[in-house]
């Protein structure tokens, strides 16, 4: 009875783009540690994630719990050398994409958090 | 266990730069010393950096950085003729330290640049952990 | 949500029946008065809950877009979950009110 309650649709999805905010801010410190090491290119989440995510979406799958959808951490394939030792990565990008991340994560833990409360008022018959 | 995301790969990075800011004010500071303990001009010391293998606790491992050594660098030094310096040669040449003043500050502006991003990462990343400890409050 | 649904039943049994037996005691004042308020009542949450109902699909189709990357507007959806939130509490506060009433009718010696 009770885990059926933490099955909304749009909890879920949040839950798991939260692990995805997470994985991406150590990627982009790892970018930043090594702005200087030779050859280094920069990490980002695999793009195979995001195509997957869509789908199940799509598919209206929408389990939070599923080991088999885990973001990785991959090499960006996108992003050109910009020293000539090969090293990818350009501060001012790493520390704007810092900043886009953690209000993704703020926003994911508000989602989350709007979704407990509705629970907790419905249960409680509290309004908050 | 890591509460905050990365902090292990942002606190190499933290010491590693701190060490080179250190050197540089060292290189700086030794510009002039014709005379070391050793003998001889003071020579630029060199951080070298290099990889660590960090292990995330899914499994997957991060690269993060760590000092690998901090070596003399052994470029000559510029002869300059001062035939009234007490460290002068019997032709009155001096041998100064190898340091370039304006390498020094490029490397001492890149260093504080590269700390403070680092610095910058650790901040927002225990941001989040406080933000994850709000939630459904 | 569930819970919604739950709540709706509460709103049109039991108000109805206190409706029911007073326009028929032809006292004169009890007629249409008294139907009205109690009406008004059950009228009330019925459209309280419509509008919660409302407003929770908005925020979730705007969460929804904001979360697959569909939409940038951020904003919009959190003002839709703040407004879900608050029609529900509203919601939650208009049916404790009735509930409380109900009760103190029924405490009513008569």
């Amino acid at each position: 009875m009770i885990d059926p309650m933490f099955q909304t649709n749009n909890y879920q999805l949040a839950r798991k783009l939260l692990d995805v905010s997470v994985l991406r801010h150590e990627a982009i410190a790892t970018n930043i540690a090594n702005a200087e090491t030779p050859g280094f290119r920069r990490m980002d989440i695999a793009p195979d994630f995001a195509t997957q995510l869509k789908a199940r979406v799509a598919a209206g799958d929408f389990a939070a719990t599923s080991d088999t959808l885990q973001p990785r951490l991959a090499e960006d394939q996108t992003a050109r050398a910009v020293r000539p030792d090969g090293n990818s990565v350009e501060i001012e990008h790493e520390l704007v994409a810092m900043d886009r991340n953690a209000v993704e994560y703020d926003y994911l833990t508000d989602v989350v958090t709007y979704n407990l409360k509705q629970l907790k008022m419905a249960i409680t018959g509290k309004s908050l | 266990m890591n509460l905050i995301a990365g902090i292990d790969v942002s606190a190499g990075a933290l010491n590693a730069q701190k060490t080179r800011l250190d050197i540089v004010a060292q290189n700086i500071a030794n510009a002039q010393t014709t005379r070391t303990a050793q003998g001889g001009p003071y020579q630029r010391q060199v951080v070298s950096f290099e990889t660590e293998l960090i292990r995330r606790a899914d499994g997957q491992s991060l690269q993060g950085v760590r000092v690998g050594g901090i070596t003399a660098d052994r470029t000559p030094g510029q002869q300059v003729y001062n035939p009234q310096h007490p460290d002068a040669g019997p032709d009155g040449l001096v041998t100064m330290p190898n340091v370039n003043l304006s390498f020094e500050m490029v490397d001492l502006i890149t260093a504080s640049r590269a700390y403070e991003a680092n610095l910058s990462v650790v901040k927002n990343a225990r941001q989040m952990a406080m933000k994850a400890l709000d939630i459904g409050k | 949500m569930a819970s919604i649904n739950l709540i709706n039943p509460l709103s049109a049994a039991p108000l109805t029946r206190i409706d029911a037996p007073l326009p028929k005691t032809g006292v004169g004042f009890a007629g249409a008065p008294g139907a009205a308020p109690t009406e008004g009542f059950s009228k009330l949450l019925d459209n309280a809950v419509g509008t919660v109902e409302g407003k929770q699909v908005n925020a979730q189709d705007m969460t929804r877009k904001v979360l697959m990357g569909d939409s940038d507007q951020l904003h919009q959806s959190v003002i839709a979950m703040q407004e879900a939130s608050v029609a529900f509490s509203m919601m939650i506060e208009v049916r404790n009110k009735l509930v409380d009433s109900y009760q103190e009718l029924m405490r009513m010696q008569v």
